[in-house]
């Protein structure tokens, strides 16, 4: 992968439980969390709570039934729960989530919505990836983008995917790259998978 | 001194826009020294110093009325080129209590303020507003508080929340600005908002930059100059509309150059809110042709140095690629070599004819 030398782009370190928190839910787009996204001898075990998405339309989560994990059938699905139960938490209330960039970005963003600190989430990118790219030119955001250069599929400007991240608005930004000379473009490379 | 406002410029299509031999004197000249590179320039924001741009704590010039027209159709044409969070709304209020003390203080003869408690009155006769509302009530006025005075100004704004060690992009207006999205940038952190500027993060200049401007305290603002160069006076060179003023960086010739490159000043001014402890940044974009600095023997001389050695990356980033070899080379003729004073001022009082 390039780097384009720009600063808003985030990295993320494993994860592993805060010792300063006091209960800690972990939050996966996935069936169950990747291992390459904890800490060394730290796994989905040490959190005392685990929430995934089975990608299934019967999954449920059993919320009276106390059990550490429970199962979600989408992100979305998952993501309303999740601003449910935020909203009733607590001080010491540590949040965790492992997947894919746009996932965890929308957990942040519901946490911060209820005034979590950056230091109460913690974040970690597996899987694919994709970038969502944000045409700033007509503001529609292209989902599942590998490629340095993509086609806007809302106003078909040549977007160039520059490493400029919005936390807040949870993509990357996309600028024209032939605005100045039309045609004037880049061969298109995979960087994205 | 009374200022003539021109009442007919415009930044787009045609391009009715010049300065003054006035104008030009006072322009704010960004470069103190023969050659450029970042620096944490900032000095605090008193009244006086080198240029008379600096006098006032929010400069009023010959190019208000235009500017506050220009701003107007922007916002006519992309209304999210305003944006403030909603925990931002002590600010906003701030924000127009210090432009309207300001104004009426600085510019009794354009502006005057009449305080009755929280019933306020508002006078700006270049544009023939005349308002009553009451402080703290948003259905009073015919936008935002922060809006509407934002409007009634030359230069962006934005405001940013101070909390977990940094500051946050939680505001502003933004339609005369050297190429970053309001839209796009909103919410973030001071670090995360510089990450496409190359070579200073390696500096320090943006930690350094981040802690002093956090210790900004009430009363005692700052400012500091940045520059970049425009084809054309163009106040809107966003990157929504980069496609409209892209293609205006490949019509450069040795014979256009001096009258249509632009160099674009920014005035930075940072004020503390007394309510919100939010800060206030003005960002206030200035345009002169290099022609018309020129005009200058300082500023010719050290224009065509500063152009001449600029860090490539830094070029690059400033979009001059295209177009710097050709500047610099028109630019030469007005270098003849002599030593310059240091320090941004013109260094004479009239210009010659």
């Amino acid at each position: 992968m390039t780097d384009q030398g720009i600063r808003s782009r985030p990295s993320y370190a494993p994860l592993a439980p805060d010792p300063t928190g006091r209960t800690h839910l972990l939050v996966c787009d996935g069936a169950e969390p990747s291992a390459t996204a904890f800490a060394p001898g730290v796994g989905p075990g040490d959190f005392a709570e685990v929430w995934t998405v089975q990608g299934h339309s019967k999954a449920i989560p059993m919320p009276h039934v106390p059990q550490a994990q429970h199962d979600f059938r989408s992100t979305s699905h998952l993501l309303i729960s999740l601003r449910h139960r935020l909203a009733n938490e607590r001080m010491g209330f540590r949040l965790y989530a492992v997947g894919a960039e746009a996932f965890l970005w929308d957990v942040a963003k519901a946490a911060a919505a209820i005034g979590m600190g950056r230091d109460e989430y913690r974040l970690h990118a597996t899987g694919s990836a994709a970038r969502r790219v944000y045409c700033v030119h007509c503001r529609t955001m292209n989902e599942g983008v590998t490629t340095n250069v993509v086609t806007c599929s809302a106003c078909g400007a040549q977007l160039f995917v520059r490493d400029h991240f919005s936390r807040f608005n949870n993509a990357y930004m996309g600028v024209q790259i032939d605005a100045e000379v039309p045609g004037e473009t880049l061969p298109i490379e995979e960087l994205y998978r | 001194m009374t200022t003539a406002f021109k009442t007919d410029e415009t930044f787009r299509d045609d391009f009715r826009y010049s300065n003054s031999d006035a104008a030009i004197l006072r322009f704010p000249f960004p470069f103190p020294e023969d050659t450029y590179m970042y620096s944490v320039n900032m000095e605090p924001h008193f009244p006086g110093g080198a240029t008379d741009a600096f006098n006032t704590a929010f400069d009023v010039d010959e190019h208000y009325v235009g500017e506050c027209r220009e701003r107007a159709l922007v916002l006519a044409q992309d209304p999210n080129r305003c944006l403030v969070l909603p925990h931002m709304m002590q600010a906003q209020w701030d924000t127009l209590e210090l432009l309207m003390e300001s104004m009426a203080r600085d510019y009794p003869e354009h502006f005057t303020l009449e305080r009755d408690g929280d019933r306020w009155t508002w006078h700006n006769r270049p544009l023939g507003i005349h308002d009553t509302f009451t402080f703290g009530k948003v259905d009073t006025l015919p936008y935002e508080p922060f809006e509407y005075i934002a409007r009634q100004a030359q230069g962006d704004f934005t405001l940013q929340d101070q909390r977990e060690n940094t500051l946050y992009l939680d505001g502003g207006i933004a339609t005369t600005q050297a190429d970053w999205s309001l839209e796009f940038n909103v919410g973030m952190t001071f670090h995360e908002w510089h990450g496409p500027v190359p070579v200073a993060h390696e500096l320090g200049v943006f930690d350094r930059a981040l802690q002093y401007l956090m210790r900004v305290r009430y009363g005692q603002p700052v400012r500091r100059l940045n520059w970049t160069m425009t084809v054309n006076p163009r106040l809107d060179t966003s990157p929504e509309n980069y496609p409209l003023w892209g293609p205006d960086r490949t019509t450069l010739t040795p014979e256009n150059v001096g009258k249509l490159l632009h160099l674009r000043v920014e005035l930075q001014t940072i004020f503390r809110l007394p309510r919100s402890n939010a800060l206030l940044f003005g960002i206030r974009a200035y345009l002169a042709s290099i022609e018309e600095l020129a005009r200058v023997p300082k500023w010719g001389r050290r224009l065509h140095r500063v152009l001449r050695d600029l860090h490539p990356e830094i070029a690059a980033y400033k979009g001059t690629d295209r177009y710097r070899d050709t500047a610099v080379a028109w630019l030469s003729q007005f270098d003849d070599g002599a030593p310059t004073e240091p320090g941004i001022a013109a260094g004479i009082s009239s210009l010659p004819a």
